[in-house]
């Protein structure tokens, strides 16, 4: 065997060894899932189940707390990932191209909010929310979330990075600032808003400390409280619980898949997370 | 890797103290204030106003009669006299010990992996590993606990090495170790992009004279690598100690702080004092939560600074 063979082999063996631990706790999850109630948690212990079984699945899917609060989560989350890139890219062009009195002092204010620890606030805003009357509605879930300086801080970063011409171009031509913005600068957003995007639904989908403390009505429940519900009050039924928590994590795992080119550029394009 | 585009706010900025002559275009304040005013009120809604609302809870007494009073550092007092305060940061520290060095030193052996495979495996490999990044915290945790069981998969590997079983979640010594390592998992895939984008900015030519003179993996990493990856260590060592001393969703769901408080985590001692219920520990526990705020925001505004002002690689 040459040597670069042999290189590549144990690359490949590496690679291979490196995915299947880093994967492994999400299969051994999923496995669980199909196993019967003896044997998920059997002594002696089983690796496989002995029959492959669907029957978990289908019960959970069948529960109707479950369906409701992965169908409630997912509406929160593709209504609160659209607001947040329109609230936040439009602040970040200001900041980014637009020039105003007071910049400096605003440009301050939108990014203090990334040095202030979540717990510094949680308490107090449970209080805010509580007392506008927000409890128990899925304006709580979504609303106090949707202005966040980290998204418009990346998307700002990109908009620096837009080459001056094109709008300079567009203004002489007697274009606003505001058309600018929806006709030139968002169209090109494509990547950013994925990747910023992304982030928000995964935020609000595995949202679990701000729902169980915002939200007691079964109707509004989220699919994370769901699970810790679950797991405090089910906790032995083990193959449910796995098959709830496989299903709970694969929408995110495909979001991550169909648009996996995105976000690992995103890392780097984001510079510092 | 840096953050390099901060050149040009900059002069934007400045702009705003220019003299008006040298203004070639009109501003744009109405536009401006119009496109800032949704995130500047949601914020002011929900960030400033409860952060000084915070404040003033925890300290302040303003009555319409008289000038604001500062009544209230005994509940400053009170938590810095609280053994169990105490007791939470050494756990938080505790947990950023097990779970930020042990997570760099993973992240910087598949980093460096990845760096020398071709542009498809990498891609592979790149996926694979932020997997985990997208898994809640909650899910991670469910899924943890039930390999923590005592006929679960923990316990089964232990009995091939003929030891166990152990109850990993119901020890003091060993709940918090066992609560880490998911915590290490979740992490994993971002901490080696961040890696990894940093060790593809240190130039090729290096490491091939370094290879002529005939040194090792492990010289090439110790004399090339590490020094030349000072900035992003200290970046992702900061940013992991700060993110590890909040922890709260992985103790809340798999322990709630047990046994015997061994992970009860800063964020955890706040969030369930207060959920208590009495008054006295809403502003007690409000207290305790800024006093971390004071420490970790100022760590984290320090390291932003140092960031943007620097190229993250002086080689």
């Amino acid at each position: 065997m040459t040597r670069s063979l042999r290189t590549a082999l144990v690359k490949w063996v590496l690679l291979v060894l490196i995915s299947l631990s880093v994967l492994f706790p999400l299969a051994w999850m999923a496995i669980a899932g199909f196993k019967g109630k003896t044997e998920v948690l059997s002594s002696p212990f089983q690796f496989f189940p002995e029959i492959w079984n669907v029957q978990n699945y289908v019960d959970i899917l069948a529960d109707p707390q479950f369906a409701r609060s992965m169908g409630v989560t997912l509406l929160g989350a593709v209504i609160f990932t659209a607001a947040s890139l329109v609230v936040n890219s439009m602040a970040a062009y200001a900041l980014a191209r637009l020039d105003f009195a007071w910049k400096r002092f605003w440009w301050v204010y939108c990014i203090l909010p990334m040095f202030v620890p979540m717990m510094a606030i949680l308490l107090t805003s449970f209080v805010v929310v509580t007392e506008l009357g927000m409890l128990d509605t899925l304006a709580v879930l979504i609303i106090p979330g949707v202005a966040s300086s980290v998204q418009m801080f990346f998307i700002r970063q990109f908009y620096l990075g837009m080459p001056m011409a094109l709008e300079e171009a567009a203004r002489i031509d007697g274009a606003t600032r505001w058309q600018i913005f929806t006709k030139i600068f968002v169209p090109q957003s494509g990547s950013v808003f994925v990747v910023v995007g992304i982030g928000s639904f995964l935020a609000f989908w595995n949202a679990y400390v701000w729902p169980i403390l915002t939200i007691t009505d079964p109707g509004l429940m989220q699919i994370m409280q769901f699970l810790g519900t679950f797991r405090s009050e089910r906790g032995n039924e083990w193959g449910l619980l796995m098959a709830g928590s496989t299903l709970a994590a694969l929408p995110t795992i495909v979001l991550l898949l169909f648009f996996q080119r995105f976000v690992v550029a995103g890392v780097r394009i984001s510079g510092m997370k | 890797m840096s953050i390099t585009a901060d050149q040009q706010p900059r002069t934007m900025l400045g702009a705003a103290e220019a003299p008006a002559v040298k203004r070639s275009r009109p501003r744009d304040d109405l536009t401006a204030y119009l496109m800032i005013a949704p995130m500047v009120i949601l914020l002011g809604i929900f960030v400033m106003w409860p952060l000084v609302y915070a404040f003033y809870l925890s300290g302040f007494e303003i009555s319409f009669y008289q000038a604001p009073e500062f009544v209230g550092l005994q509940f400053y007092r009170y938590v810095l006299e609280d053994e169990r305060f105490w007791a939470s940061l050494g756990v938080g520290l505790y947990y950023a010990v097990l779970v930020v060095p042990a997570g760099m030193f993973v992240s910087l052996l598949i980093a460096s992996f990845i760096k020398t495979l071709s542009v498809r495996m990498a891609s592979f490999l790149k996926t694979t590993i932020y997997v985990p990044a997208v898994v809640s915290t909650v899910v991670a945790s469910v899924l943890f606990v039930f390999i923590y069981q005592d006929q679960g998969l923990a316990n089964w590997l232990l009995g091939l090495l003929n030891a166990g079983p152990v109850a990993w979640l119901n020890s003091p010594a060993l709940a918090l170790p066992a609560i880490a390592v998911p915590g290490i998992w979740l992490g994993l895939g971002l901490t080696t992009l961040i890696m990894l984008a940093g060790l593809l900015d240190i130039p090729d030519s290096y490491y091939e004279s370094a290879r002529l003179d005939g040194a090792s993996f492990v010289q090439r990493t110790w004399y090339i690598t590490l020094p030349l990856l000072k900035n992003v260590l200290l970046y992702l060592f900061v940013t992991g100690t700060v993110a590890a001393l909040q922890m709260l969703d992985l103790p809340l769901i798999m322990t709630n702080g047990g046994p015997v408080n061994a992970t009860t985590t800063p964020n955890l001692f706040i969030f369930n004092t207060f959920r208590d219920g009495s008054e006295y520990s809403v502003s007690f526990s409000l207290t305790a939560a800024l006093l971390l705020f004071l420490v970790l925001g100022g760590i984290s505004a320090l390291v932003f600074r140092l960031i943007s002002s620097e190229k993250a690689i002086d080689g």
